[in-house]
């Protein structure tokens, strides 16, 4: 891949590093917790489950401003971006989607239920993987990224409607611990913002790695094609 | 009157099968919370070993087909 980025691998070790010890040491402090007077010890799962899905909503942003920087100024870079975030997006929105079920298992009983907040984020996760499905589904490079941006856009209608749906319809979902009147003892809000971070950085670390690949990516489709043309 | 929290109330009524179904409801708990965060990580564990293989297969394609052109060449 780049050779000439030495100082970029450096920082990204560093970030990846840092990753790491935050969220070793934040395992250890939410074991120590004490349990939640009502939920009992499920309720710890909320310091994954919400910092994962805000980087996978953060991350539907940045691909939406990507895209729409591609269709303006048709800059692959930009296509690199978008496709490297919306697949980090991606893992991490799975994450938060298993994470709400197994908690949902415990305190209403069941899997899944059929509500706005559900529904919309699963419907989120199947149009960004559709988005992938797309770009493998389309050869040429121009119209692949052309196509790719504009379903992104297309997709993005469905992140606001996931983040309101709590506010706009009655929903099993519960209302959010900070947004919706709730809140945390400030040891708990300290974990649960140190943990934010990490998922944030550990989201930067994925992206630039997956935007290095996209890069190496179109390296290898030149030199396959300079190939044939000798 | 006051109100009591749930475990103080939950003492004081309490026959002793409820302290068991209490206390295997608490280990369910515990157990669920340990599937949930082993899964979370194993989906991006994955994700990450997918991106690294992806990253060495790039490299060798690579450079096997630079050492092919510089053969050709």
């Amino acid at each position: 891949m780049n050779e000439k980025s030495g100082w970029g691998d450096y920082i990204l070790y560093l970030l990846g590093a840092v990753v790491i010890i935050i969220l070793v040491r934040d395992i250890y402090v939410i074991a120590r917790l004490p349990q939640e007077a009502q939920q009992g010890a499920i309720f710890k799962i909320i310091f994954f489950h919400v910092p994962v899905a805000i980087t996978a909503m953060i991350a539907a942003a940045v691909a939406l401003v990507a895209s729409v920087l591609f269709l303006i100024t048709r800059n692959f870079r930009y296509d690199a971006l978008a496709v490297a975030v919306t697949e980090v997006g991606l893992a991490f929105l799975a994450a938060n989607l298993i994470t709400g079920s197994i908690w949902g298992r415990i305190i209403w009983g069941q899997w899944w239920a059929w509500d706005a907040r559900l529904t919309s984020a699963l419907v989120c996760w199947i149009l960004y993987a559709a988005y992938l499905m797309l770009r493998r589904a389309v050869e040429e490079p121009t119209q692949r990224a052309t196509f790719a941006a504009v379903w992104s856009i297309f997709s993005f209608i469905d992140v606001p409607i996931v983040i309101f749906s709590i506010k706009w319809w009655r929903t099993q979902h519960p209302q959010p611990v900070f947004w919706g009147g709730g809140s945390f003892p400030p040891d708990w809000k300290a974990v649960f913002l140190w943990n934010m971070l990490a998922m944030v950085l550990l989201a930067i670390v994925m992206t630039v790695v997956r935007v290095r690949q996209e890069n190496a990516q179109r390296e290898l489709d030149s030199l396959r094609r300079t190939a044939h043309a000798m | 009157m006051h109100l009591q929290s749930i475990p103080l109330l939950f003492a004081q009524i309490a026959t002793p099968d409820d302290i068991v179904r209490e206390a295997a409801r608490l280990q369910r708990n515990y157990e669920f919370l340990s599937y949930g965060l082993t899964i979370a990580w194993v989906i991006l564990v994955i994700y990450v070993l997918f991106m690294v293989s992806r990253g060495r297969k790039l490299k060798r394609e690579i450079a096997s087909l630079k050492a092919m052109l510089e053969d050709r060449r």
